[in-house]
């Protein structure tokens, strides 16, 4: 029997009501007591949500974190873009997946842009990230951070490891001495900076071949992989290793609020993407195009714009970031010492000078598959 | 009388026959269906072109199988070995304190797996509750046996302990008295009572645990992860990160299958050399 | 058979204890060679946790067993030229019946060839066809099952073989059957059988000699005839079978007991007692027979049928005497003239059938 591939795909289609529905645009209907986030650890607590349910007794507002954004994202592609309402993830996945296969909506400009004025660059202005191809408003930043490794400065002092960069992981010398924090699609990128490529343009065979060298010298010298951030922590503070790749604000943070501040994020003084070697993430909060829409949703958005509210994100258990909206004053002073000292408050603009955004990796598709082939064959 | 029960075990069948199909057989049917669809597509409309299968293997992407089923291999073995005696213990020699042994293996139940095996990190670390002590009182120290092959295997022995003892114990239960001391009256030393007697007549309780323990063991993941620091890729991890990083459905869904058609056809072969009746306790009529 | 010199086992001052419990008190026994020993009691007497001392799968507590000349009552029974079947048979259920007659051989290194030759051997032996080498447990009955655990045994080759109440799971007629097999076994093998059962008549029909157990000591020990007709104690008397038994005591001219008035005529049952002392007269059912006006004999007592039993080939009656007790009569259901329930009879029995046991 000859399947053409129109009988097949109409075959199929059926089948795909099972599990993969419903991605068109369609507006169903509107509902104002009910709101569902997914989102990264943050935007669940009781100390961000508490007050929002106060202003909406009548309504029920769930929150549910992802381990990863392409966890959440293929949550979405899997057909719960009937379940949830907003969507908080970093901004390439939302930029160059969400956007585009319509799983997210554009936001009122008129009703958002003013509170970019509040925002510390990159973000303020707007954010140009925030903004897709088409020209419309996709998402709302507010956490973001350095993102590219994380040393104990006992060991390695915080300017030797500035100077040095990405070369530090291939000095033979630290070859067992080093952790590998497997958020894959961070590694891919940084392998790439590593090896002296710039992940955000298209690689070449050459380039391939470099990315594999790379990767294979930084995993065959790694003492341990986790993806787990506390077990990596617990392994630099214990002499376990020096230093992990990979790591940041976010992943340095809770050890420092700790007390332990010989955990840093650093961020390296020079690199091959236009003479920058650090990188940044910044997190977009983005509507959910849900046939039932909740009206909460660009009110949730509007809501965490709030000085008390922002301080709540930022210093979420878990994990300690910067929020975008700490160039207002009202908003800086909820922050003491040591709690800015967790944020690494004082490198930080100098960080991120030296960082340039987290994009979308040009070749992401051949170089996770390079890059799990060197994870698979380590050792 | 004899149909009208098998009628209305039929009907009343019915509901968890389609409770399963739902719940069970569909997604294995949508996994199956994005398994041979073209690398990296998001929807099953497309026209199958099996190129997952083919990149498993030109890639060797089938290696974190082979670990995942090894490692579980060698933890069944181990697990099999120590479980054994305590299993045989429990059913034979102690009486009371069967059901102490009994509500502390459960006990650990209760408590997250991962929780449990980050208590192991901080056990066996350097300057854990080990290494740490042991330089504090004498000075003198040792590589953490942590991040490596044999600590992924000791996670998984420890973790899927209980899933041995129990159908161990049971299956040993079933090994008459009588029949122990006939082989021991016939002249038969312990070892040889071990051989011909215990091991084929507790086999359905060895079959159980073993498989439980295999098929968890083959599946498991945070063990590799956490106590193993990744020194080897499991299969689940593979996985997961081909649905998630790699954002490439097929090629996750594709090991998906070939680690469900292995881990099933193992399960079919044993249950259907398995007198489940016998391991119950019920009389076959 | 003269065998008493050479004991092939014997069991000397054997104690036993669980804590605080003593199962077995000073056991003396011995064993002759080729004799079929049956040990009898009721349970809970200890006759169990004797055979278990005697097979090796317990140690006596204190005392010794020794086996023609070597003293094995710390041998495992592993180690031991004995075997037992056991109640439950204990055959293997995931062995043939091929696989389970040449398990000892196995396990003595015979070569496969000779262990078949040996299995057919024993199930022709058992009367049992060829084609049974190769069928399961599951698909034999209870007497196929039987022959198969005597032949797993009798594959042994044991020196003594032990039988812990084998046939105590089968149907009536099976027993008797494989009751008159294992004498039959006994006589063809010329081995040495120890048997334990809480059945008389198990014991009756196959034994040489019969040990009557009772709390953990040896009540009596004989020939079966012997206990039968002349038990030492009433638990004798009672436990093997039906029994009338009166109190009596020695007067000058005979016996005196309550309502019956005995001449001995210087001879037979008390004769050798001391005037005064005190003792009882069995007499078995079968010797008490109903009398017809002006029949005679030694011994009379006059009541109301009280009850018939049918037994098959026998019936057995109950006289209520005036005093309330009951005298038992068993009679050939065809002969003797029996009246009807209720009737006035008149019973009696020869002095030659009594026996007086003396109290101790």
């Amino acid at each position: 029997m000859r399947i053409s591939r129109r009988s097949f795909a109409q075959g199929a289609g059926s089948l795909a009501a099972l599990g993969v529905m419903g991605r068109s645009a369609r507006v169903l209907g509107q509902t104002s007591d009910e709101l569902n986030i997914l989102c990264w650890e943050g935007y669940n607590t009781d100390d961000v949500l508490g007050p929002f349910r106060d202003l909406h007794p009548g309504a029920t507002v769930r929150a549910e974190s992802g381990t990863s954004d392409p966890d959440m994202i293929n949550r979405l592609r899997a057909g719960e873009s009937n379940v949830w309402h907003l969507i908080n993830v970093n901004q390439p996945w939302a930029r160059a997946q969400l956007y585009p296969e319509g799983l997210i909506l554009p936001l009122d400009q008129e009703r958002f842009m003013p509170y970019f004025e509040r925002m510390t660059p990159p973000y303020n202005g707007p954010y140009p990230l925030a903004i897709a191809p088409d020209g419309e408003l996709i998402g709302m930043p507010q956490r973001y951070g350095p993102f590219s490794f994380v040393v104990n400065t006992d060991v390695i002092s915080r300017d030797m490891a500035e100077d040095q960069g990405w070369n530090l992981f291939l000095d033979p010398a630290l070859a067992g001495r080093y952790g590998i924090l497997t958020y894959d699609n961070w590694n891919v990128m940084h392998m790439c900076i590593t090896g002296g490529l710039n992940p955000f343009e298209p690689l070449d065979e050459a380039g391939f071949v470099t990315f594999r060298q790379i990767a294979d010298q930084i995993f065959a010298g790694a003492r341990l992989l986790t993806d787990d951030l506390v077990a990596m922590n617990t392994a630099l503070i214990n002499g376990e290793i020096d230093c992990y790749f990979t790591g940041g604000t976010y992943t340095a943070s809770p050890a420092r609020l700790d007390g332990l501040s010989n955990v840093r994020g650093i961020t390296p003084r020079s690199g091959p993407i236009n003479g920058k070697g650090g990188v940044v993430w910044a997190e977009l909060t983005s509507v959910v195009n849900n046939p039932n829409a909740s009206t909460l949703a660009p009110d949730f958005l509007e809501y965490v714009q709030a000085p008390d509210i922002c301080k709540a994100v930022g210093f979420a258990e878990g994990t300690y970031n910067p929020v975008a909206q700490m160039a207002d004053p009202d908003v800086l002073a909820l922050w003491d010492e040591d709690e800015l000292d967790a944020i690494q408050w004082d490198s930080l603009p100098e960080e991120m000078e030296n960082s340039v955004e987290y994009d979308v990796v040009a070749s992401y598709a051949e170089l996770i598959e390079i890059y799990n082939a060197a994870k698979r064959e380590r050792g | 009388m004899e149909r009208l029960d098998g009628r209305l075990g039929f009907w009343s069948a019915g509901p968890i026959a389609l409770m399963l199909t739902a719940f069970f057989l569909a997604p294995m049917v949508v996994i199956a269906a994005f398994s041979v669809m073209p690398q990296r597509v998001f929807e099953f409309t497309q026209m199958p072109d099996f190129s997952s299968y083919r990149v498993i293997f030109e890639q060797r992407i089938y290696m974190p199988l082979v670990w995942s089923l090894g490692m579980a291999l060698v933890a069944t073995l181990i697990l099999f070995v120590i479980c054994w005696p305590l299993a045989f213990a429990m059913a034979k020699v102690f009486k009371r304190f069967t059901l102490v042994v009994t509500i502390g293996v459960v006990m650990t139940l209760f408590v997250s797996e991962n929780i449990r095996l980050f208590g192991w990190i901080l056990t066996l670390m350097r300057g854990g509750l080990i290494e740490g002590h042991l330089r504090a009182w004498t000075g003198l120290s040792f590589e953490s046996p942590l991040y490596d092959i044999p600590a992924i295997v000791f996670g998984l022995v420890y973790v899927y302990l209980p899933f041995m003892l129990f159908p161990l114990a049971q299956g040993i239960s079933m090994v008459p008295d009588d029949a122990r001391q006939a082989a021991v009256d016939l002249g038969a030393s312990r070892w040889r009572v071990l051989w011909e007697i215990e091991l084929p007549l507790a086999a359905p309780g060895i079959m159980v645990g073993g498989l439980l323990t295999f098929v968890l063991a083959a599946g498991a993941m945070a063990e590799a992860k956490l106590l193993g620091g990744q020194a080897v890729v499991v299969i689940s991890d593979e996985i997961e990160t081909a649905f998630t990083f790699g954002q490439n459905w097929p090629l996750g869904s594709a090991l998906a299958i070939l680690l469900i058609a292995i881990i099933g056809s193992l399960a079919v072969f044993a249950v259907s050399r398995l007198d489940l009746d016998a391991l119950m306790g019920r009389k076959r009529s | 058979m003269s065998h008493d010199h050479h004991p092939i086992m014997r069991l000397a001052g054997v104690y036993k204890r669980f804590g605080d419990f003593t199962a077995l008190h000073s056991v003396d026994l011995d064993v002759h060679e080729g004799e079929f020993l049956t040990i009898v009691g009721p349970s809970g007497s200890g006759k169990t946790t004797l055979i278990r001392l005697m097979v090796g799968m317990d140690e006596p507590t204190d005392g010794t067993i020794w086996l023609r000349s070597a003293r094995i009552d710390q041998v495992p029974a592993n180690k031991r030229p004995t075997c037992m079947v056991f109640q439950s048979l204990a055959l293997f259920p995931h062995r043939s019946v091929g696989q389970n007659i040449e398990f000892p051989l196995k396990i003595r290194g015979v070569n496969q060839g000779d262990r078949k030759t040996r299995a057919l051997e024993l199930l022709s032996l058992l009367r049992l066809s060829e084609h049974y080498y190769h069928k399961r447990i599951g698909q034999c009955s209870g007497g196929e099952r039987q022959r198969v655990a005597l032949a797993r045994a009798l594959a042994f080759d044991p020196e003594i073989l032990f039988f812990d109440e084998p046939l105590s799971a089968l149907d009536y007629r099976l027993r008797k059957t494989l009751e008159r097999e294992l004498k039959d076994l006994h006589a063809r093998t010329g081995k040495t059988f120890v048997y334990i059962t809480h059945s008389l008549e198990e014991a009756m029909v196959m034994s040489d000699r019969i040990a009557i157990m009772r709390e953990g000591r040896f009540e009596q020990i004989g020939p079966a005839e012997e206990i039968y007709a002349k038990p030492i104690s009433r638990f004798v008397a009672e436990f093997m079978g039906e029994v009338n038994l009166f109190p009596v005591v020695k007067a000058a001219d005979g016996l005196e007991g309550q309502g019956l008035a005995i001449k001995t005529n210087g001879h037979g049952a008390g004769a050798d007692m001391q005037p005064g002392a005190r003792g009882t007269l069995m007499v078995r059912p079968e010797a008490v027979r109903f009398l017809s006006v002006g029949e005679a004999a030694d011994i009379t007592v006059s009541g109301r049928l009280h009850s018939e039993y049918r037994l098959g080939s026998r019936n057995q009656y109950e006289v209520a005497l005036a005093d309330g007790r009951h005298v038992a009569v068993e009679a050939l259901r065809q002969t003797g003239h029996a009246p009807p329930p209720g009737a006035e009879v008149t019973v009696g029995w020869d002095l030659a059938h009594c026996h007086l046991i003396a109290e101790t």
